[in-house]
């Protein structure tokens, strides 16, 4: 059974001087499944996972990864994953097909095997017309892509990465978590971070939702749909008035609701029916659609605005 | 425990010259404009100093005025590419451009990150030593087989600005904070650490003071050497050197490697 875990995570606590970022965290991550940390800003997700990939020290606890104990064996660990980090990193000095030559030789790839498996990764990333450009006239997508090409040029065995598709545009977003789909199907073990929901319930095996550096719940996402929503959500919007006339009564008929400001999403579980609501509420504003990872997510870690 | 830790010496090893071969092939894309002022410069003050206002001052204790100027260029720029290099340079590797983050991805940790910086500085600083040297040559200010023992110690030399950047690099919140270092340490060390005249014109407290720069040791120890051979005093000033840089690149590891991993 142990073999099959790739991550072993146990009451993982860091601080920033007094302040806790990630407080007794415990979890696994199998071998071969993508794995999605999910969490508003600042909810510690980035840290956990600099933490495994041995950029970010330990404040107690243990971390495992790959077999291999973090706080003595980071070397190997570090030549056997493969990092796609937020700000992508890319080397401003150098051109695309440099900058993974130069990202090879820290791996002590050897030159020849480095140019190859180079190649090999701009035809796939569809950056090879641009291998001769300097990393700063590409566009955020290509500098992503460039970056998530760097981070493979080792033939990880884990592949970590960071919000990979904040700041891309529709099409470049779909394009890479296409190439995710490829990486899954050949068996890579994938850990990403992430606060764009659907893609998180589309594509990753599990998930975890965190907050303020705890684990909120942790399983795949159509079971915690099941479990914490429902099988189907009815979303009206009322004025004030009306609200609390309205919430007695879908409590009386015993629906789960979650209210943000005017708009109330009513839970209805496997044995209620969402007609039901409609019949109830005399809103004109009211749907029924299916639930989504989004509503756990609203559900456990809340709706307030995050600072950071 | 703790001190022990702090006085250790690093290892340069594969991933160290790994980082090293990084500046080197960006050093090389850009050599034009690196050769332009790691050497232009310094040959530059050569012209305009040591012939220029040389050619008023007849006698410097036994030698011409660009004898007693050209060891302490060959100082000042060991000094100041390196220094540059270690803090501008790395500055922008630790921050901006977010290079030694990138770096840790890999499996070269921290403190080969840091030794081959310092390594590279040092060597940039030697380079341009080189440099002012082959241009030294075609004045026939290069005379002696002697020349072959004071590049080492200008590489050391270019070892303890090397050191000393990266020290001010850790402690730096932006580019501006390096003016302090400039205009307060740099600037004032190469006007006054008998480069441009002998120490002894220096009012007295001055003169004992001016021991604490690292260049005027620099400067004393080429001079010497490049007139006497290896003489005691060379020797001596050679060896504030090693502890100097020794000093401080324990204390730039020390602080850098707390910069990159937190």
């Amino acid at each position: 059974m142990i073999n099959n875990v790739a991550i072993e995570i146990k009451d993982l606590t860091k601080k920033y001087d007094d302040k806790v970022v990630v407080d007794r965290l415990n979890l696994e991550i199998f071998k071969g499944e993508c794995f999605g940390l999910l969490g508003p800003n600042g909810a510690g997700k980035s840290t956990t996972m600099k933490m495994m990939y041995c950029s970010a020290l330990l404040t107690s606890g243990e971390l495992y990864v790959l077999g291999l104990n973090v706080k003595k064996n980071y070397r190997e660990i570090k030549s056997r994953i493969g990092v796609v980090p937020q700000e992508d990193g890319l080397d401003p000095d150098f051109t695309v097909l440099e900058n993974l030559l130069v990202y090879s030789s820290y791996h002590n790839i050897p030159k020849s095997e480095a140019d190859l498996r180079a190649q090999a990764l701009l035809r796939l990333m569809k950056l090879e017309e641009y291998q001769d450009r300097s990393v700063e006239t590409l566009s955020g997508g290509m500098k992503r892509r460039l970056a998530i090409a760097r981070g493979l040029i080792n033939s990880p065995e884990v592949v970590f990465m960071d919000e990979p598709t904040t700041g891309l545009d529709p099409q470049a977003r779909l394009w890479i978590w296409d190439f995710f789909r490829h990486l899954k199907s050949e068996n890579n073990t994938l850990v990403l971070t992430t606060h764009y929901m659907e893609e998180a319930e589309q594509m990753c095996d599990r998930v975890a939702i965190i907050d303020q550096g705890k684990i909120l719940t942790v399983g795949k996402p159509q079971d915690l749909i099941k479990e914490l929503i429902g099988k189907e959500v009815v979303e009206f919007s009322t004025n004030p008035v009306d609200l609390n006339y309205y919430l007695g009564r879908l409590r009386a008929e015993g629906f789960a609701y979650q209210v943000i400001k005017d708009t109330v999403s009513v839970l209805v579980k496997e044995n209620q029916e969402g007609r039901r609501v409609i019949d109830l509420i005399a809103s004109d504003k009211i749907f029924i659609r299916k639930p989504t990872l989004n509503d756990v997510f609203l559900k456990l870690a809340g709706h307030q605005l995050r600072d950071e | 425990m703790k001190i022990k830790n702090f006085l250790v010496m690093p290892a340069v090893n594969s991933g160290a010259f790994r980082v090293w071969s990084r500046n080197f092939l960006y050093f090389r894309k850009t050599l034009l404009v690196s050769l332009f002022w790691i050497v232009l410069e310094p040959v530059i003050y050569l012209g305009a100093i040591g012939f220029g206002l040389g050619a008023f001052v007849s006698n410097m204790g036994g030698m011409s005025y660009i004898e007693f100027f050209f060891p302490a260029l060959l100082a000042s720029t060991a000094m100041m590419v390196a220094f540059f290099e270690a803090t501008y340079g790395n500055y922008t590797k630790l921050t901006h451009q977010k290079t030694y983050s990138t770096i840790m991805l890999t499996r070269v940790g921290p403190e080969e990150i840091v030794a081959g910086e310092l390594l590279w500085a040092a060597s940039k600083g030697f380079f341009g030593v080189m440099g002012v040297t082959v241009v030294a040559l075609f004045f026939g200010l290069v005379d002696s087989y002697r020349i072959f023992l004071a590049l080492p110690i200008l590489f050391l030399l270019s070892g303890v600005f090397s050191c000393l950047g990266m020290i001010f690099t850790s402690i730096a919140r932006n580019y501006d904070s390096f003016i302090y270092s400039t205009s307060g340490l740099i600037v004032p060390m190469s006007l006054l650490s008998g480069t441009y005249f002998p120490l002894e014109h220096l009012p007295d407290g001055l003169r004992y003071a001016a021991y604490v720069f690292p260049l005027t040791h620099g400067v004393a120890a080429v001079r010497g050497v490049l007139q006497f051979g290896l003489t005691r005093e060379v020797l001596i000033h050679t060896a504030v050197l090693v502890i100097v840089t020794w000093v401080c690149m324990n204390i730039s590891f020390y602080r850098i490697r707390a910069k990159l991993l937190k």
